[in-house]
């Protein structure tokens, strides 16, 4: 997958060790041009401590990071031009306009002074703050500081794009658009988000690694199909569940049944045709998936999975 | 780089009241300092000093305002660098591909931009009399010189003391005590020292003495020069080792 685009980020044995505590042990993933990743962990599994190794913001204890195969600890100027960091708390400076800001984030990510203009006005477009560019910072809503804050982090058209809980304190609707911004900035760059939600890291990403006390319990992909779970009150033979023009396949499970739909189906045909067989349809649910039963289980909540 | 780091140090200090208050209140003082001058050589009974008011000023005006920047300068410095390296502002510079160097430099940069114009003030205010006394400008200029020198070594010591923790009021003292050290080696031959070599030579303030009696020696620039540059450099090795802690 990741071997036939172009590596972005490679991480190596990251570690980091805070006295005798590891925030982070032995970190190996690697990431191509093009890929969502999500970063998912309860708080204090070390998300935040591996995006600020992965920014140079933070020396690992022993391991290596890799963006575009500038090694960040020995060649960091290089390497961190095609980074782009949207911390946890948004990075802007109150005293200054959303212009000001944009321009002191150019110049610091060497853009030439005549191209700083079109940068400003792009990366203004692309998160929404039109509006604003006169308006001082600490004066904008917390959204709207976020959103000068994501800007900032892409004002460089960075190559790897890091961004640590983006749409933390957004309202539904700003969340809806920093989601899409996420899809198309994952078009072109590589991109790290993390996020304590679940349902965050599905909306946005196309990859998962799941984070607990500083292990990676598990890195997979999320865009496979699920299955549904049936349970009916007069459970049929699984031959006859199996004969309904929805159902491709299913198996028994649990005293209700696992079923994959057919190609061009929903799963509203499949419970219309379970009513229409008079099997007393009781509950039908999308399957969790091995992210959320690998979730639970990392926050000690497996029963709940 | 350094300029645009510096820029935005310095517009933030204007932003803020920082730079206002820091303005005003030296203005004050030193206005009171000069009015205790004046008031020496005025009235009826004139003033039976040795020295004339060109050093009444120089002494009086620039000697007071040595001793505020002493006091100011670990305030500004304490959370220029002091500041939490999880704070958005470190995470910026941090995140950006600018070197500690430059990020130093432009700090510093800002610095000595932003006391320029506090040690400009007690020649500005001595300028007021040129009308009505014989003040002697090329003496206020070499004080101003020897003060803003003066300043710059306390920006770079206080620097060096907000690399040593991330406590803002933790930098702000460990920079008192470093600048009053500085200030006391001179002054060592109360406790009984018949010579005191290079301790002498260290203290600060009879470099500055120089410079307040008109007096501008190569070996005074270079001590300022020396010592600027040696705290800048004990700073930039700080903050290139702190990544790793």
């Amino acid at each position: 997958m990741v071997a036939a685009m172009e590596v972005m980020l490679s991480v190596q044995g990251l570690t980091r060790c805070y006295g005798r505590t590891a925030a982070l042990q032995g970190l190996d993933f690697s990431l191509a041009s093009g890929e969502v990743l999500g970063l998912l962990g309860p708080n204090g599994a070390g998300k935040t401590t591996c995006l600020r190794i992965l920014a140079g913001n933070l020396a690992p204890s022993s391991g290596r990071v890799l963006v575009d195969g500038h090694d960040l600890a020995r060649d960091p100027l290089r390497a961190k031009r095609r980074i782009g960091y949207l911390p946890e708390r948004p990075p802007v400076h109150a005293e200054m306009r959303v212009d000001e800001f944009l321009d002191y984030c150019a110049r610091l990510h060497r853009i030439p002074s005549r191209d700083i203009p079109r940068a400003v006005a792009r990366c203004k477009r692309q998160c929404g703050l039109d509006g604003v560019g006169r308006r001082l910072l600490g004066k904008l809503s917390k959204g709207y500081r976020q959103r000068a804050g994501l800007a900032a982090a892409l004002i460089h058209e960075p190559d790897l794009i890091i961004l640590d809980e983006p749409t933390d304190g957004l309202d539904p609707v700003q969340i809806r658009e920093v989601r899409g911004l996420i899809r198309e900035l994952g078009n072109a760059a590589a991109v790290v988000v993390s996020s304590h939600a679940l349902s965050e890291v599905q909306a946005s990403c196309r990859r998962v690694i799941v984070l607990n006390q500083g292990a990676m319990l598990y890195d997979g992909r999320l865009d496979q199909p699920r299955d549904l779970l049936l349970r009916l009150k007069r459970p049929p033979p699984l031959s006859a569940l199996l004969a309904l023009a929805p159902v491709d396949d299913a198996a028994e499970q649990d005293g209700g049944f696992r079923v994959r739909l057919a190609a061009g189906t929903g799963a509203d045909r499949l419970a219309e045709a379970v009513v229409d067989a008079g099997w007393g349809l009781i509950e039908l649910t999308r399957e969790r998936t091995d992210l959320e039963r690998l979730f639970f289980r990392s926050i000690g909540m497996e029963s709940a999975a | 780089m350094i300029r645009a780091i510096a820029a935005r140090e310095w517009l933030s200090a204007f932003r803020t009241p920082v730079g206002w208050v820091l303005l005003a209140a030296t203005q004050a003082i030193l206005t009171y300092v000069l009015l205790e001058v004046v008031d020496d050589f005025t009235g009826t009974e004139p003033a039976l000093r040795s020295a004339g008011i060109n050093l009444e000023l120089s002494h009086n005006l620039f000697g007071t305002a040595a001793v505020l920047l002493l006091l100011a300068v670990p305030l500004l410095t304490a959370r220029a660098l002091a500041a939490d390296p999880r704070a958005p502002e470190r995470q910026l510079l941090a995140a950006a591909p600018v070197s500690n160097g430059d990020i130093l430099a432009g700090k510093f940069l800002a610095l000595a931009l932003l006391l320029l114009p506090v040690c400009l003030l007690p020649a500005a205010l001595g300028l007021t009399l040129l009308g009505a006394a014989p003040v002697d400008p090329g003496l206020l200029l070499a004080s101003s010189l020897g003060l803003w020198l003066s300043a710059l070594l306390f920006a770079a010591v206080g620097l060096f003391a907000a690399s040593l923790t991330i406590h803002p009021v933790a930098s702000a003292l460990a920079a008192y005590a470093l600048l009053l050290m500085l200030s006391l080696l001179s002054r060592v031959e109360q406790l009984g020292a018949d010579t005191l070599g290079v301790l002498d030579w260290l203290g600060w303030n009879q470099h500055l003495f120089w410079f307040l009696a008109g007096v501008v020696r190569l070996s005074d620039l270079a001590y300022f020069l020396l010592m600027t540059a040696c705290f800048l450099a004990l700073t930039l090795r700080r903050l290139d080792n702190l990544r790793l802690a």
